[in-house]
């Protein structure tokens, strides 16, 4: 891979997450307030469908190789990593005990394609099908390591993604009956 | 007369309130007496544990137990505390006790006739209680007896069942009512012991929504306290108001309407209603003698309690204003209740009545009361405090002892030396922290700390299943990873695999599997895993609060039995076929593995004629000695074949290889390891199959899938770690073989 990769600088990369961060912010209060409680598989289509241009489009735009593979490439990947991830995310969900049953797939769905807005259309924008690239992404050992920006960028928030919903389904057993103890919407807090 | 589980709630109401609808109409001839005021029902607090013995001890005594009681609830020893029953017992009384045999475990010399009724198959909700109400006629009807104790346990096992809103719960309650009806009707008849006999009818602790009990939850600690008698009826009443109680206030209550000394630990207050009949100085002489028991405790508490005569003339008004200790109190009222006493006797004595002295009675019963209220609340709260320091101290010690061990397994781990190159990999993660060991000793940590809240124990089963699918997620990423690895670099590795064969003595590795294919089959085999552990968390939703979900062993509960049936047979078969691939994976034609193969054919058509024999639907166990007689042949069978394997096969296995091994440099080590592996690996297998056989044989027909999904969970582990020898550690299988083996306790299966 003699191509140019183009060094994406930390501000680059912070402001590319403050803008992801801020549609998902106006996406959430577009819903209005509760509307993750009330009604979450609406709440969250319309999380999906704010953030999904957005996150396409921002790291379309900081792909490592500008010259060989143009934006819509890009962004075309980043396309097709979406039911990718979202049926890899879906997988691991249910693996640790997400309903599996009629009236919860469309809630879980549109979960999974939240997660996988996270975790895996960041890295299939800006990394395409390079083999290293995924390597690192999976492993944790480039934290400490690697000085590219562009590694931590798309790592540190998909492993903060995974670590996130992992942790947020611990509150669920608790007697305390509030109505966001359900599991996807804990994972998704 | 105990009904174990009885809410107050049930009988009573709640708030002033009567109670359901539904609840009045299962208990009629209850509610008739309440309603025509001939009987007086309480709520009686009880203090937790509310498990039975420890409730029963303080009924009788009057004492409040602790949380000890529980650990000697499974080997209840004699009660040697002072209690009513010792104290009926001494002054002649005949006892019998019908029902169950905790009371036989606390009282066992006492009584002059009893049945116990075992209280461990909860659930049984028909037998126990007619096993108890069997000898009722004749008892009612006998005359040599003084004081009988029945305790129903079948309400406590319905409740355990389907919670308070089963559909058995109102047969039940209408059955107890029907006993209490039953009871009452023969007391009446007997004209001279009408008025001397009393029906207490008590419950040892309530139940949750869900049927629990053992909290401290209101539910679990309304009990009910019902008399019925002649001394209780009164022209005028109001059932429903909610007339608190404490469950220890049973005990001196009983004592002083029999005439017995009440009992000395005892912290309970007597209940004045009970006590209309008597007049005005017996009344006051029940108080006094309540008030000299609780006296005598106080003073053993602190001996200079009260030791001076604290009355003040002027303590009629302004005692309030002084905020004074509680024990000034206490012997303020005490010393004024014997000032008003003393006056009201001297008054007795005299010729005249007057108002003056039913003032001072009045003023003699609030001072008691008071006392006794205050005396008793104040001893109970002294019985479950707590010595903070000590318990600080000792937590601090354990934790100090925790870390210790863990300092010092790791200085053993990174202790000797590596001598051997062998046990260095060609990858040198020796000296690094993996993502799964970390994961395995925070999931530990996570996991302790998550027994400190009630919430997660209750859904232990649920923690277990997350920690260990997160290990095994964990195992797919690493293997995903040693994917993409082997797909950069397959030309370097290809030459290696063939000499990192030869000394691996791993199993599988003989087959000489191509990287490649050793990784897609570890990532199969995890998936395997994966996926048959999320369908056995699905079969049975455990638990306490989510139990009434549906799962899969309720859809196959009400479906067709012809479908259990097949899943059954096709679990067998698999058994079957499963055991036959492992068996030539060690391609040997000696006799003992076709042997073994036969045998466990045989179990397995075995297996499947007591399937197609047996009914899928019945509880009740069908005395058919063809099944039973098929069930006999499988263990001989089995053991036989077990056991022969065990003995046999170090032997068939040769120790010195006859094959010529030109480079083997290490000599005939390998080959001996070749051999011990082998029959260790037949040995494994055959014991593993032959249990799996045994459990489908055993286990209720809708637990045969899950039989065979363990089993494949347990294989493809095995065949997991067997091509991972390289990259984890030993105690990473250890502590994955303790957690899959943790997982399947906790739920509620049941034999045949």
């Amino acid at each position: 891979m003699g191509a140019e990769v183009t060094q994406v600088s930390a501000f680059t990369a912070v402001l590319a997450h403050a803008l992801c961060l801020a549609g998902l912010a106006a996406a959430h209060s577009l819903a209005g307030r509760g509307a993750l409680l009330s009604d979450p598989a609406h709440a969250l289509r319309l999380l999906v469908v704010c953030e999904a241009p957005l996150v396409i489009v921002v790291f379309s735009l900081l792909r490592r190789d500008p010259k060989r593979c143009s934006f819509l490439k890009a962004a075309a990947r980043g396309l097709l990593g979406l039911p990718i991830g979202a049926f890899l995310n879906a997988f691991g969900a249910i693996v640790l005990g997400a309903p599996v049953g009629i009236k919860y797939w469309i809630a879980t769905t549109y979960w999974s394609c939240l997660m996988s807005l996270f975790t895996f259309v960041p890295a299939a924008c800006v990394f395409g099908a390079s083999k290293v690239d995924w390597q690192n992404v999976l492993s944790h050992s480039i934290y400490g390591t690697s000085s590219n920006v562009a590694d931590y960028m798309i790592s540190a928030p998909s492993h903060g993604a995974v670590i996130g919903a992992w942790l947020g389904a611990w509150p669920m057993p608790l007697d305390w009956e509030r109505p966001w103890q359900v599991k996807i919407l804990t994972a998704t807090f | 007369m105990v009904i174990d589980g009885l809410p107050a709630e049930f009988v009573l109401g709640r708030g002033g309130k009567p109670p359901a609808r539904e609840m009045m109409e299962s208990m009629p001839y209850t509610q008739s007496l309440l309603a025509g005021c001939r009987a007086v029902g309480y709520h009686a607090k009880a203090a937790p544990p509310t498990v039975t013995m420890p409730r029963l001890k303080a009924m009788v005594s009057g004492a409040i137990g602790g949380f000890l009681d529980v650990a000697l609830n499974f080997n209840t020893q004699a009660f040697l505390d002072d209690n009513i029953l010792d104290q009926l017992h001494t002054i002649g009384y005949k006892l019998v006790m019908l029902g169950d045999e905790t009371w036989i475990k606390l009282f066992p010399t006492l009584f002059y006739r009893q049945d116990g009724v075992s209280s461990f198959y909860v659930k049984d909700t028909v037998e126990v209680d007619f096993n108890v109400s069997r000898h009722l006629e004749s008892e009612l009807a006998a005359k040599d007896w003084d004081a009988l104790i029945l305790h129903y346990l079948g309400l406590d096992h319905v409740g355990h069942i389907g919670g308070r809103q089963s559909n058995l719960m109102t047969p039940k309650l209408k059955e107890m009512d029907d006993v209490i009806r039953r009871i009452h009707a023969a007391v009446t008849s007997i004209q001279d012991n009408s008025h001397r006999t009393l029906l207490v009818v008590v419950s040892d602790h309530g139940m949750t929504e869900v049927g629990n009990h053992g909290g401290s939850s209101y539910e679990e600690t309304d009990s009910l306290a019902l008399f019925i008698g002649h001394s209780v009826e009164s022209s005028h009443c109001s059932p429903y108001d909610q007339k608190e109680a404490l469950q220890v206030d049973l005990a001196p209550t009983l004592a002083l309407l029999f005439g017995i000394p009440i009992p000395k630990n005892n912290i309970g207050v007597l209940l004045p209603e009970l006590f209309n009949s008597l007049a005005d100085d017996q009344k006051l002489r029940t108080l006094e003698l309540n008030s000299w028991q609780i006296l005598r405790l106080l003073q053993k508490q602190r001996p200079a309690f009260c030791s001076e005569d604290c009355v003040d003339s002027k303590d009629d008004f302004g005692a309030d204003m002084l905020p004074e200790s509680t024990e000034k109190k206490l012997c303020r009222l005490l010393s004024k209740a014997f000032a008003s006493h003393r006056s009201s006797l001297l008054h007795r004595d005299s010729n005249f009545r007057s108002v003056e002295a039913a003032g001072l009675f009045g003023a003699a019963v609030d001072s008691y009361s008071g006392f006794l209220r205050h005396a008793s609340e104040w001893l109970s709260h002294r019985a479950t405090d707590k010595p903070l320091y000590l318990l600080a101290s000792a937590i601090s010690l354990m934790i100090i002892s925790c870390f210790s061990l863990a300092g010092i397994i790791s200085c053993i781990f990174k202790g000797p030396p590596q001598i051997k190159v062998e046990h260095h990999s060609e990858l040198d993660l020796d000296k690094n922290w993996h993502l799964d060991e970390v994961f395995i000793l925070m999931g530990i940590f996570l996991y302790v700390a998550s027994l400190g809240s009630s919430s997660f124990v209750e859904e232990e089963q649920y923690i277990w299943h997350f920690l260990t699918s997160t290990l095994y997620l964990i195992f797919l990423i690493k293997t995903v990873q040693s994917i993409l690895k082997e797909s950069n670099s397959t030309l370097v590795h290809r030459s290696e695999t063939k000499t990192f064969h030869k000394n691996n003595s791993s199993y599988l590795a003989s087959y000489k599997l191509i990287p490649g294919q050793q990784d897609g089959c570890k990532l199969y085999t995890v998936l395997i895993v994966l996926v048959a552990g999320r369908i056995l968390r699905a079969w049975y939703q455990g638990g306490i609060n989510w139990v009434h979900f549906p799962d899969i062993s309720k859809i196959l509960n009400q479906s067709d039995s012809s479908i259990v049936k097949s899943l059954q047979t096709i679990s067998v078969l698999a058994v079957v076929v499963l055991y036959s691939v492992s068996l030539m994976l060690l391609r040997t034609r000696r006799i003992l593995i076709i042997g073994l193969w036969l045998s466990h054919l045989s179990c397995g058509l075995l297996v499947m004629l007591h399937i197609w024999k047996s009914q899928v639907d019945t509880s009740v166990p069908i005395n058919n000695h063809s099944t039973t007689s098929i069930a006999q042949i499988f263990y001989v069978i089995a053991s036989i074949s077990v056991t022969c394997t065990f003995l046999l096969s170090p032997w068939i296995f040769p120790t010195h290889s006859k094959e010529a091994e030109p480079t083997s440099s290490s000599g005939s080590n390998p080959e001996k390891a070749h051999g011990l592996n082998h029959s260790v690996f037949l040995t494994g297998v055959t014991y593993t199959m032959f249990w799996c056989l045994l459990q489908l044989l055993l286990q209720q027909p809708i637990n045969a899938v899950p039989v065979l999904l363990i089993l494949l969970q347990i294989i493809s582990s095995v065949i997991y770690f067997s091509l991972e020898k390289s990259l984890h550690r030993q105690w990473v299988q250890g502590c994955r073989n303790a957690i899959l083996g943790n997982d399947r306790p906790l739920w509620p299966w049941e034999h045949q």
